[in-house]
């Protein structure tokens, strides 16, 4: 058997092929349907969450802190109840990192408030001692791409049926609708009117006066999104 | 059955048939010593030490002997 | 042609070898200074605060790891591949003007793909997922040069003069199918661009993002089969396709055992890819992904430890070249990094150890480990011991070298030593509750107890990257040295002191 393949380097580059995809078949393909079920209770993001989400990875801010509670007492005890598979289901793509310079923030919604970011992104250390965050001001110039996250949240629809403007369960037996724009200039109103509810429990003014004037800057967009980790 | 007793018998199987097929392997490369076109293996350490463009292949491509 | 004698020809392997040592250069500085960013924060203000954004530790890493993965190690896998295939099947570039012209568009494709990746994540175009950070342009020229790649090996494989294939050419195959593989898999995306609004409006925002075809649990799952092999196929595979070349040319031996050689081909093959698990044990992927991957991660201590104790004992009864050579000094010491990392890495893959040591720093310790004591090391020896034959001339200085190999080595261990007794203080920390059942230390408990590895691991990294330097002046200076015979080529590189 060996002498035979020994003599076809054809058959060689075949064989290793095969032995390498082999793996990759049998771990992702049996669970993949499974793994994609929403758990009861998760929504997808909306607009402004969408475009904070972008921010949070145009900073990367997930080389530095996980979204993984994994099942352990003293990580329950810190970051609350361990992450279920379902609660991703949403997430294109995962934001689990893999080091925790920084604390984990996949439930950081249940704890922090809009106003600790808002002082805790302007100057890390002067919130939390001894913190190695760097302070993120330009956070507070640049502004969210709406556009950006709107053609993500069309895309989520249309290729991966994201239930947008559709009824998603909750916990409690009710439905809720996550709704999505029908042209850019709504979806522009629509960012505007969440990115204002946001803003009226902050108290810096150049931000406070960006929105008024219509525009959204980035960290209005994180701090929506990192409110909605619950 | 079920998806989950068909992995659980083809993991099963599949062991089986590695153990079998890399011990046989083994006992090829030792017991024959020597590959399909008659060279022995240890031969083929000699690719790397005498590799200059004018250097005799280990194993010619059937053409070359021709020239 | 008839009267001039048949050369190889090196020019694509020289190309590549000046992008090795640029990029290694680039990529290691980068690491430098994000590592220093961890000891003393606020660093990325720097270079003023108006460009604080794109000094901040985030943008930075991304472009750290790219750029010693994609840039300085594929470069050398490269190179290498342009100088080792030539010679192992015994046929000249210079024979087809094709294969060279491939060779040299693939060069400056490679070039322009580093150029547009770089300025990419500068401005914080990223897909998030690591090691596969490009957005997907990108993606597609990497997958053209990659292409094109095979395009070489397969046709310079098509005109050979030595009919069976050495073992270096087989880790290069693999090297190829396996990165395309998995990258073609882990970058799966659709470009929000391709979206419509529903009253017809096309090509919303930013071209350059896009949204992945998985997502979460599985998103997760597919990054870390691709993450985790990336290792193997970048990391491993094509390192293991140079030592096998290198050595026995540089010491004269022949390989201990071919026969090992081939047996521990195939079972790092079908071993490695079932490891990946080992990145999400305790996650959302269901327990069996995880149990297999934690148990596969212990049996590839098995071909991984046939391919370095081949090459360490291919130096059987020949030890005195180690004390004698530094070139040898790299090759044998990179082996045994190679043999100490594949140790440690099944290790952190059993479950109860992985409880402590994950999203630790005792994982980039273990990276480092692998990185540079084994790719960096092993690239280095690679070019070293290719400058004298491609230049034709003597490397400039053995001292240097000498010199060169004590401060990086030292620099490997100040790196790894400080990122273990970090990572397991902050895993222990972390878990650590008092006798009332609370949790013992507040999260910056256990950062500020850190500070003095993170300096000590930024001073590892100097050392390394100044031996770096060390060695780009080496070779720089290798291309005026004293000129030698063919006949000075067979073995042992010829050094000047």
């Amino acid at each position: 058997m060996f002498h035979w393949l020994e003599k076809h380097p054809f058959l060689f580059s075949v064989g290793v092929f095969l032995t390498i995809a082999f793996a990759g078949l049998v771990e992702i393909v049996p669970n993949f349907a499974q793994a994609a079920r929403p758990t009861i209770g998760t929504k997808p993001y909306t607009l402004l969450q969408l475009a904070g989400r972008d921010v949070y990875i145009k900073n990367s801010c997930n080389s530095c802190h996980s979204q993984l509670i994994r099942p352990f007492k003293a990580e329950t005890d810190r970051y609350g109840h361990y992450s279920l598979s379902g609660e991703y289901a949403y997430d294109r793509p995962f934001l689990w990192g893999s080091e925790r310079t920084g604390p984990d923030l996949h439930r950081i919604g249940n704890y922090r408030t809009t106003q600790w970011h808002e002082n805790h992104m302007m100057d890390p250390a002067k919130i939390v001692q001894g913190s190695i965050m760097p302070a993120y001001p330009w956070l507070f110039k640049n502004k969210a791409d709406i556009n950006t996250a709107y053609a993500e949240q069309l895309t989520d629809a249309e290729f991966f049926a994201v239930p947008y403007n559709k009824p998603v369960p909750l916990k409690d037996g009710k439905t809720t609708i996550i709704p999505m724009a029908k042209s850019i200039a709504t979806a522009h109103a629509m960012a505007l009117k969440e990115a204002q509810a946001v803003v009226k429990d902050m108290h810096n003014q150049n931000v406070k006066d960006a929105v008024a004037k219509g525009d959204i800057p980035e960290i209005v967009a994180l701090i929506a999104y990192l409110n909605s980790l619950k | 059955m079920d998806i989950n007793t068909f992995s659980a018998y083809s993991y099963f199987f599949l062991i089986i048939f590695l153990v079998v097929g890399s011990y046989s392997y083994i006992y090829h490369l030792y017991k024959n010593r020597k590959d399909a076109s008659g060279v022995d293996y240890e031969h083929y350490s000699n690719m790397a030490l005498k590799d200059d463009i004018g250097d005799a292949p280990v194993k010619p491509m059937p053409d070359e002997k021709k020239k | 042609m008839e009267n001039r004698p048949l050369e190889y020809d090196y020019t694509v392997a020289k190309m590549f070898m000046l992008t090795t040592i640029v990029l290694g250069i680039v990529g290691m500085s980068i690491g430098v200074f994000i590592a220093f960013e961890l000891a003393y924060p606020g660093l990325n203000t720097i270079f003023g605060k108006t460009i604080a954004e794109y000094t901040a530790f985030g943008r930075l890493r991304p472009l750290h790891t790219d750029s010693v993965a994609f840039g300085f190690t594929v470069s050398g896998i490269f190179a290498t591949w342009f100088y080792v295939g030539q010679r192992v099947l015994k046929v000249s570039m210079a024979e087809s003007k094709f294969l060279m012209f491939i060779g040299k568009l693939q060069f400056w494709l490679y070039v322009a793909g580093v150029a547009a990746a770089v300025v990419s994540l500068f401005m914080g175009y990223t897909s998030s997922k690591e090691y596969a950070e490009f957005e997907w342009p990108i993606d597609i020229a990497i997958v053209v040069v990659w292409v094109l790649w095979g395009v070489s090996i397969f046709g310079l494989i098509g005109i050979r003069r030595e009919k069976s294939l050495y073992i270096s050419i087989w880790y290069y195959i693999a090297t190829f199918l396996g990165v395309a593989m998995l990258y073609l898999f882990n970058n799966m995306e659709v470009p929000t661009m391709l979206a419509t609004s529903p009253i017809g409006e096309t090509g919303i925002g930013s071209w350059m993002h896009s949204v992945s075809m998985y997502a979460g649990t599985n998103d997760a799952l597919v990054q870390w089969w691709y993450g985790h092999n990336a290792v193997a196929f970048v990391f491993t595979v094509p390192i293991i396709a140079m030592i096998y070349y290198f050595l026995p040319k540089e010491s004269g031996q022949a390989i201990y055992s071919y026969k090992l050689s081939l047996l521990s081909f195939w079972g790092l093959m079908f071993v490695y890819l079932w490891a990946g698990g080992h990145h999400l044990l305790y996650s959302t992927v269901p327990d069996w992904v995880q149990t297999m991957g934690s148990i596969f991660s212990i049996v590839l201590i098995l071909p991984s430890w046939g391919s370095a104790i081949n090459m360490l004992l291919t130096m059987k009864g020949e030890w005195q070249q180690v004390a004698a050579s530094p070139l040898i000094k790299f090759m044998v010491l990179a082996s045994t990094f190679y043999m100490f990392s594949t140790l440690e890495g099944p290790i952190q893959a059993i479950k109860s150890v992985n409880a402590i040591a994950h999203f630790t720093n005792w994982i980039p310790g273990h990276v480092h480990d692998g990185t540079l004591g084994w790719v960096g090391f092993m690239i280095i020896a690679s070019l070293f011991h290719m400058a004298p034959r491609v230049f034709k001339r003597e490397l400039y200085s053995k001292g240097l070298m000498a010199a060169q190999f004590w401060i990086q080595t030292l620099g490997i261990v100040l790196y790894f030593t400080s990122m273990w007794i970090s990572g397991i203080t902050q895993g222990m920390m972390w878990r650590a509750h008092d006798e009332f059942g609370n949790l013992a230390y507040s999260f910056m408990d256990t950062v500020n107890v850190l500070h003095p590895y993170y300096a000590l691991r930024g001073l590892g990294g100097i050392f390394y990257l100044t031996g770096f330097l060390m060695f780009a002046y080496n070779i720089y200076k290798t291309m005026s040295a004293r000129p030698v015979e063919e006949s000075e080529l067979q073995n042992a590189s010829p050094m000047g002191a």
